[in-house]
This record gives structure tokens, C-alpha cells and sequence, in this order.
């Protein structure tokens, strides 16, 4: 404060953030506890989004220290075996990303530039070691953006180094030696990792992703919205897991019907994260309902139960690895032409009739690689849009004209 | 059930019945396909490549290829042509009991969390031959027994290699074929490479998962039949999103199954038919086990989802 009843131009713009952030999110549970769908057991998923940004509370939930992930491709199986919380940091509050505004280019990923916003405003929040895997430039140079405000943030990223290349000769190795040395980092930190610490974490989130599957499948046959599969998915690392994992499983035996006679799509493309539904909303307003995704924020984020056969601890780190490396289809991978299969492979168990492609606006990988994947899609007879927004929602009337006349193209189910 | 499960039922079951049928009165014949050894006391059946050796095959050629002997030896291949034109590889991954003693020593070994030995991908190579050398092994020495130009001990040479002859027998109590036979020199010689084969066998079944398989000739033989089989294990590539965990959960270490884009025969030499990487693979469909065009069992997340959990 520069005075008694003075606030300084960051002072004024951090109040500004807080009550905009706090609005957004008031906006968005409003909309989730006022809807037709809406039932108790949603409760608990609702109040752990309203504190996604917030490491802390997270801890405190938990009982364990946190460890910030960027991206999907750290095993979150070993960071708990190592005895903390996973959590995933992002970001999907548009009020955070005009926050950062000032310090972060303008055509830059929006999910970042939320980020940078949330970490300008909350010095908390940048606390904790960040493990960042090289996915694309964004987040490459995210942490030396991050720096600018907070020189102590960069020595406390570890940079997970992805080969770029899943299926070439030497990817697999050399991301096996990343994870051990990811191992070792942990490790120093925090408890040993051995044989049975990571099986018994390697269970855990198997058992989560198998509840996961549930509700998928429910979405998949109309009886689960996909804004509650988008949430509960969001949630994934903000409480214990296994709390976590029962509370789904107790979602997926009360759930009822949630929708008939939508168009059904599926949602590809860049993170959706909370309190941003914006694009969630939209499409069920316009008569659609998301069937299946590959989103990371949501279906992907996690890649899944690892399969193995050798128990050792050495099988374990490998099958551990290469579930979160080779099964990833992640954009800023070079040999990711097996994407569009998991997209067509969706469809016999969902019959799904059109593609929406989510791009956010400065979110180069996905909008790279929906170009591809548009001429791959619409050569099966499907129907593809392409929807390139941010985190503002004043493009929501545009966005809604355009959902509205795609949908016009799409049969409806009998 | 689970497929593992199904599979586990049937190789208790086909081990009880192949062991100790033949005390039951159970007698399948000189057809089976898998090691079903002639050497265990009471076994319910005899694996085929002894017949093939001896008196049903290549070793009575010269001796009885003119009289009803021929007519014995075309029926018993006629009947194991067709157990494997049935069941395919589902004799190796499914009914073999040599094959689940190997999947006994991989649990042995899985449960004290010990690695498990990779073979490189050229040795691998190299090492698919042998099987193939082992049938030519079969082809070529009982003739020139029966014809007298070597001694008659080399009647059934293979039998004199297999660990299956010294390892399946201890099962009934029958102990004989883990010692030194003094009886003359070819003996000896048999049955000191039997104890060597049994002793590599044994290490390394205990490191790498059906360990044996690499050099089984029976293998060989079922695969040789191929275009008859009606099991199939079929891929859809346009569903496959590559994730690598048919590869990783392959007890033959197959790489085929996870690299094929285009083709959807992936049934490789190697493959057992035993179902684990469809049973891992989380895109729905994208793997699958075929009888003719009836599909048994296909991939889907939700099998996926239900990994075992560590023993």
C-alpha cells in the first residue's frame, strides 16, 4: 500500500484478479448445482475444483507435500510412491490470464498465460518443486517467464527431457533414463522408491482409471453429461486417490440419464480446464452431447493402467515409462499418426457423427495437427469443426452460431 | 471371466488330464500336439514329434513305408493336422503342460521381483532358427537309425534332447531321466546333453518367460500348418493407438503385433495364442482373437482397466 486508502496499480489489479477469479468460478458452480442433471454425489467434485489453484489446500487435504506437474507425461504413480501428492498445475480462469497480460506475449497459450497469472497473483502458488516435461515451446519457456517475477522459480523446475520421437530407436531408452533420473530426484527428496511403493501406486491409479473407464462408458451411452465427466476428471489430483476413486465409483452407480436425442461428437484437441466450460456448455446448448474426447484435461489425464508382466523393479519403472511416452498422443510428438485411430476406434463403441477440434488460440501443436487430422476424419464421412477460441468469453455468440449450424449437419439418434 | 483366468482353468485342467489321464483311462493318442511326454507314467496322451521320430514317422520310413505301417503314420498325422487346424496355437499357450511348468517358474521368479532377461532383438533372430534345425534334427537322424547306418539309440533323437523327458516325469515321480545312462557310449552321450539342455532350460525358464518356446520345435510344426489354422489373432490398425502394451505384456517379446499398420494378420511365428496382448490393449477392438471370422474375444478399455495386480 502506498498510503492509507491508496492501493498501488499491482494491488489494484490483484483485487481486480481475485474478484473476477472468485466471480468465475461462483458463475460456473452456479451453472453446475442449478442444472437438471445435478445430483449430491457431484457435491464433492464441485468443492475440489473450487480450489484447483490452490497447492495448499491440496496438502492439507492430503496429508502429503505436493509436487507440481506440468503436462501429462510424469508418471504420477512414482511421485506417489515417493510419498507425495501429485498435482497438476494449470489453469482455466480467464481472469488469471488477463492478469498476466502485462507479462506474457500476447499469442501465448492461454492455459499458460492463465497460469502465469495465477502464479503472478499467488506467491504461494509458486512454491513447490515443478516437474516440466519438454513437451512444446510453450511450456519450454514457461518457467522463464514464470522467472521474471520470481528468480527462485527456475532452480526448482526439473525438466523431464521427452524424446520427441516415441517410435524411433533410441526414444525408449533414452526416456527410460529420464524417468530413472526422475526417480533419483524424487527420491532425494522424499521416500525410496522400490518395488512394492510403486506397485502399490501403479494399483492405485489403475483402480482410479478403471473408475474413470466407468463413467466414460456412461457418458459414452448418454448417461452421464460430459461437463460432469469433464469435472470429476479435472479432480483427479486434488484429494487422496483412493477418496477420489470412491467417490467416482459412487457417481457411476447413481447416476440417471442425463440427455436424449443430442447429436453425438467428439471432443479432440487442446486442455478444457475449470472454471473455462465455456466450449463444454456451448455445445450442449446447441443440442450436442460429447460422447467420447482425448482431451488431456479430461479422458487423458492419465494414460491409463501400465501393462506389465515383469514385477522387477526395473519392468515396473519400464512399463511405467513407456505407458506414459509411447501410449501419449500428445501433438508435440513427431510420430503421432496413430492419433486419429484412437479417434475412429471410438466410434464403433460410441457412434459418435462429428469431430469438434478444439484449438486454443497460440496453442501451435494442436492447431498443426488438426489439419491432418480434418482430412483424415472428414475422408470417413464425419463431420468436423474446428473451433479456435481462448479463455475471453466474448466470442461465446459467435462460438454458439457456429455450433448451432454445424449441428444442422449431424443426425440426430433415434 | 477374465481371459487369463479362462486361460489359467484350462492349462490346470489340460496339465491334470495330459500328466495323469492315462491312469484315469484316458488315451489320446500319438497326435497331441503339444508335450504331452510318453515319458511320464500314465501320461493321457503322447506328443507328436515322438511319433514323428519313430514308429508313427520319419523313423520307420524305410522299415514300413511299404506295408500298413504307412496307412498308421498318414492317419496320425491326418489327426494332428486337424487338432491344429482346430485349435491353432492354443496348444502352446493354452494346453502345453511344459508350458505352464514355464509359467511356474516365471511366478517364482515374479515373486521375488527379479528381472526378467530381455533377449536382443537380432539374437532373437538367430535364435528362431534353431527350432527349425530341431525339426530337420527330427527328419533326418531316425531314418539312417533305421536304416542302420547309425546306432539305433539315435531312434528318437530328440526325445534324448528334450527337458521336457527329464523335467515332466518328476511330476509322476519318475526320476530316472535325471541321472547318467552308463549303457553305452550314444546313452551316455544322450543323456548327458539331456541333463545339459534340462540344466539351460531350467536357468533359463527362471529369467525369461517360456524360455523354451524360442527353440520349440513343436512351434515350428504348428506354425508350418498356418494356412490351415483357423485361430487368428487379427489387429485392426486404424484402431490401435500404439501405447506399446501388447509388446510389453508378450511373454515372446513379439514386437510385430504392436508395429503392423496396415496388415491385419499379426499371428507371427512366435505367437502362443495366449491372448495376454489382447487382453491389455485398451483400444476397443483393435486386437482380437478369431476363430475362422467368429470373433472370441476382442480388446476393449474395460478388460484393460483390470490389469493383474502384482502377485
Amino acid at each position: 500500500m502506498t498510503g492509507d486508502n491508496v492501493l498501488s496499480r499491482e494491488e489494484r489489479f490483484l483485487k481486480k484478479f481475485s474478484a473476477g477469479a472468485e466471480a468465475e468460478t461462483r458463475k460456473i458452480v452456479s451453472a453446475l448445482r442449478t442444472r437438471l442433471d445435478y445430483s449430491r454425489e457431484f457435491d464433492y467434485f464441485i468443492e475440489l475444483a473450487e480450489t484447483c489453484g490452490d497447492a495448499e489446500a491440496v496438502s492439507c487435504r492430503t496429508g502429503r507435500r505436493t509436487v507440481n506437474l506440468l503436462c501429462v507425461q510424469a508418471p504420477v504413480e512414482m511421485v506417489h510412491a515417493a510419498g507425495f501428492q501429485p498435482f497438476r498445475v494449470w489453469s482455466g480462469s480467464s481472469a488469471a490470464s488477463r492478469f498476466s497480460l502485462a507479462a506474457a506475449p500476447a499469442l501465448m497459450c492461454p492455459m499458460l498465460k492463465a497460469l502465469l497469472g495465477s502464479l503472478r497473483a499467488n506467491e504461494g502458488a509458486r512454491d513447490g518443486n515443478w516437474i516440466i516435461p519438454t513437451t512444446c515451446d510453450w511450456v519450454i519457456k514457461f518457467p522463464e517467464m514464470a522467472s521474471y517475477e520470481c528468480p527462485s522459480f527456475l532452480p526448482r523446475v526439473f525438466w523431464l527431457e521427452l524424446p520427441h520421437l516415441k517410435d524411433g530407436p533410441n526414444g525408449g531408452e533414452k526416456w527410460l533414463d529420464e524417468i530413472y533420473r526422475f526417480k533419483k530426484y524424487l527420491e532425494s527428496m522424499g521416500e525410496k522408491i522400490d518395488r512394492h511403493s510403486i506397485a502399490e501406486s501403479i494399483e492405485l491409479y489403475r483402480e482410479a482409471w478403471s473408475a474413470l473407464t466407468k463413467i466414460s462408458r456412461m457418458r459414452g451411452c448418454g448417461l452421464l453429461a460430459n461437463v460432469w465427466f469433464a469435472l470429476i476428471a479435472g479432480t483427479m489430483f486434488l484429494d487422496d486417490v483412493r477418496k477420489w476413486t470412491a467417490a467416482v465409483l459412487n457417481v457411476a452407480a447413481s447416476s440417471t440419464a442425463a440427455y436424449r436425442n443430442n447429436a453425438r461428437v467428439f471432443l479432440a484437441g487442446s486442455p478444457i480446464v475449470f472454471p473455462n466450460f465455456k466450449l463444454h456448455l456451448l455445445l450442449e446448448e446447441t443440442g450436442m452431447s460429447v460422447v467420447a474426447d482425448d482431451l488431456c484435461s479430461s479422458e487423458r489425464i492419465i494414460p491409463g493402467a501400465a501393462a506389465f508382466e515383469d514385477t522387477s523393479e526395473f519392468g515396473l519403472m519400464s512399463a511405467l515409462a513407456e505407458r506414459y511416452h509411447r501410449a501419449c498422443l500428445c501433438p508435440t510428438f513427431i510420430d503421432n499418426d496413430r492419433r486419429v485411430n484412437n479417434i475412429l476406434g471410438q466410434r464403433a463403441e460410441t457412434n459418435f457423427s462429428g469431430v469438434v477440434f478444439h484449438v486454443l488460440k497460440g496453442c501451435h501443436p494442436y492447431d498443426i495437427e488438426g489439419m491432418g487430422l480434418e482430412r483424415t476424419i472428414k475422408d470417413r464421412g464425419l463431420r468436423f469443426i474446428r473451433i479456435e477460441t481462448d479463455y475471453m468469453p466474448e466470442d461465446e455468440r459467435n462460438l454458439s452460431s457456429r455450433l448451432e449450424a454445424y449441428r444442422c449437419t449431424l443426425p440426430t439418434p433415434q | 471371466m477374465r481371459l487369463s483366468r479362462l486361460r489359467h482353468t484350462v492349462q490346470y485342467a489340460s496339465f491334470l488330464a495330459l500328466m495323469y489321464g492315462g491312469r484315469f483311462g484316458l488315451r489320446l493318442g500319438s497326435a497331441v500336439p503339444c508335450f504331452s511326454c510318453p515319458y511320464v507314467p500314465g501320461c493321457g496322451g503322447y506328443c507328436y514329434l515322438m511319433g514323428l521320430q519313430g514308429y508313427i514317422g520319419f523313423g520307420m520310413s524305410f522299415a514300413v513305408a511299404k506295408g500298413i505301417g504307412l496307412l498308421h503314420a498318414l492317419a496320425y498325422f491326418t489327426l494332428f493336422v486337424v487338432l491344429v487346424a482346430v485349435f491353432g496355437k492354443l496348444w502352446c499357450g493354452w494346453i502345453c503342460p511344459f508350458g505352464l511348468i514355464q509359467d511356474w517358474f516365471s511366478s517364482v521368479r515374479r515373486f521375488f521381483g527379479i528381472r526378467e532377461r530381455v533377449i536382443p532383438f537380432e539374437t532373437k533372430q538367430r535364435l528362431a532358427y534353431v527350432k527349425y534345425g530341431l525339426l530337420v534334427y527330427i527328419a533326418v537322424i531316425p531314418p539312417l537309425a533305421t536304416a542302420g547306418l547309425i546306432h539305433q539309440d539315435f531312434y528318437l533323437p530328440f526325445c534324448g534332447i528334450c527337458p521336457g523327458k527329464s523335467i515332466l516325469p518328476l511330476f509322476a515321480g519318475e526320476t530316472s531321466y535325471m541321472t547318467l545312462n552308463f549303457d553305452n557310449a550314444v546313452s551316455l552321450g544322450f543323456s548327458a546333453a539331456l541333463l545339459m539342455t534340462t540344466g539351460i532350460a531350467l536357468v533359463g525358464m527362471f529369467f525369461k518367460e517360456r524360455f523354451f518356446c524360442i527353440f520349440c520345435p513343436m512351434l515350428a510344426l504348428i506354425h508350418m500348418l498356418k494356412p490351415l489354422t483357423a485361430l487368428r489373432l487379427i489387429k485392426a490398425p486404424s484402431s490401435c493407438t500404439g501405447c506399446g502394451n501388447c509388446r510389453r505384456v508378450c511373454p515372446m517379446d513379439i514386437e510385430t503385433v504392436h508395429r503392423e499398420k496396415t496388415s491385419r494378420d499379426v499371428q507371427s511365428e512366435e505367437c502362443l495364442d495366449c491372448g495376454r496382448c489382447v487382453e491389455s490393449c485398451p483400444s476397443g477392438g483393435a486386437l482380437g482373437i478369431y476363430f475362422s471370422k467368429l470373433k472370441l474375444f476382442a480388446s476393449s478399455r474395460a478388460c484393460a482397466a483390470e490389469t493383474r495386480k502384482i502377485r
